[in-house]
């Protein structure tokens, strides 16, 4: 994946997870949809950081699938 | 609420440290240091990572998002004292991961440790049964109802014990070097895990971080009731030292021998419902 396909994703996964705290603090939006908004961001933002700061190279390969 | 997400899994992950530090003090090994998951959480993220030709590339990544997803739902579920019916009901899909895991890869030990995932399905019944002894005394599944429940009656620990060793019979399936780890035993690397690496172990981390966390925590407010969360803490801690123990002294059983076991302790379990039903009023 490119980079900045995964700074787009990882900003976005942040930028949902700060809008819905916000929201939710404003009292904007109920406490329900602030976490539905969190589960689906959430793992998100943890894969596009991870994809962000990973090591750089490396190709598809084929994993030993046997004799 | 992404505070308590982090918390979770970080305090998941310590408990899974301490969990092999445990057991390798109890077999005279001096063991990783407890922080030790956390640390390897985040050298896979830091680790090149791709996608092998032989994986489905949609499955082999969406599984570690809807992994994520369903225990960050756990957790919400759990801290809102919700129905305990959704909790285990994320608790199936976790079974559903495990097997996407192992097939999305296209490596053989990524499958047999799938398979393995679907046939150690007799691990979960005894989670059914808990439900339904529980249901039997509150008439609620809702965990605030359980949790008010205990309070003027006492913790379900000691008014229905089968029910809670049910229950830690199931967190001990899902224990790593337990006797139920067939899905991730060594001969097959790390069964469902094995093709999973980089970022994408990483995620499984987090997840296990979460799965952690979140099985302890329903336990202290399914068997002992509402109790400040720092204590709870303490004791998520106890119990797990104790499964660590359960792990350490226990050989892991064939694949065979672990479901015929979790089969009997599901058929004792139902008698005891069974039993429950007959004399309640």
């Amino acid at each position: 994946m490119k980079r900045k396909t995964v700074s787009l994703g990882l900003a976005a996964s942040a930028a949902v997870i700060v809008a819905a705290w916000g929201l939710l603090a404003a009292g904007l939006i109920p406490l329900w949809a602030a976490e539905t908004a969190i589960v689906i961001a959430f793992p998100a933002l943890v894969i596009f950081l991870g994809l962000w700061w990973r090591a750089p190279g490396g190709e598809e390969d084929i994993p030993f699938i046997g004799y | 609420m992404i505070e308590y997400l982090a918390f979770a899994a970080i305090f998941g992950l310590l408990l899974l440290g301490l969990h092999r530090k445990v057991i390798a003090r109890v077999q005279t090994r001096p063991g990783p240091p407890v922080w030790q998951e956390i640390l390897h959480a985040l050298k896979f993220s830091f680790k090149s990572t791709w996608v092998p030709k032989t994986a489905s590339a949609t499955l082999y990544v969406g599984v570690v998002l809807v992994g994520i997803g369903i225990w960050s739902a756990a957790l919400f579920i759990v801290l809102a004292g919700e129905s305990i019916l959704i909790l285990f009901a994320i608790y199936m899909l976790h079974k559903v991961v495990e097997h996407g895991f192992g097939l999305s890869s296209g490596s053989p030990y990524g499958k047999f440790g799938g398979v393995r995932s679907v046939i150690s399905a007799a691990s979960e019944i005894p989670l059914f049964v808990t439900i339904a002894a529980i249901y039997l005394f509150t008439g609620s599944l809702l965990l605030s109802d359980i949790t008010a429940y205990q309070a003027v009656h006492g913790p379900f620990l000691l008014i229905a014990p089968p029910v809670a060793i049910a229950m830690y019979l199931v967190i001990l399936s899902k224990m790593p070097y337990g006797p139920f780890s067939i899905v991730e035993s060594k001969e097959l690397v790390s069964g469902y895990k094995t093709e999973h690496f980089g970022v994408w172990r990483a995620g499984i981390s987090v997840i296990d971080g979460l799965k952690t966390f979140v099985l302890l925590y329903a336990f202290v407010a399914i068997f002992i009731g509402a109790v400040p969360f720092s204590l709870a803490l303490v004791i998520m801690t106890v119990i797990l030292v104790s499964l660590s123990f359960v792990c350490a002294v226990t050989p892991m059983l064939s694949p065979f021998d672990s479901v015929t076991i979790q089969g009997l302790i599901t058929g004792a379990m139902l008698a005891y419902v069974g039993y429950l039903w007959w004399v309640m009023p």
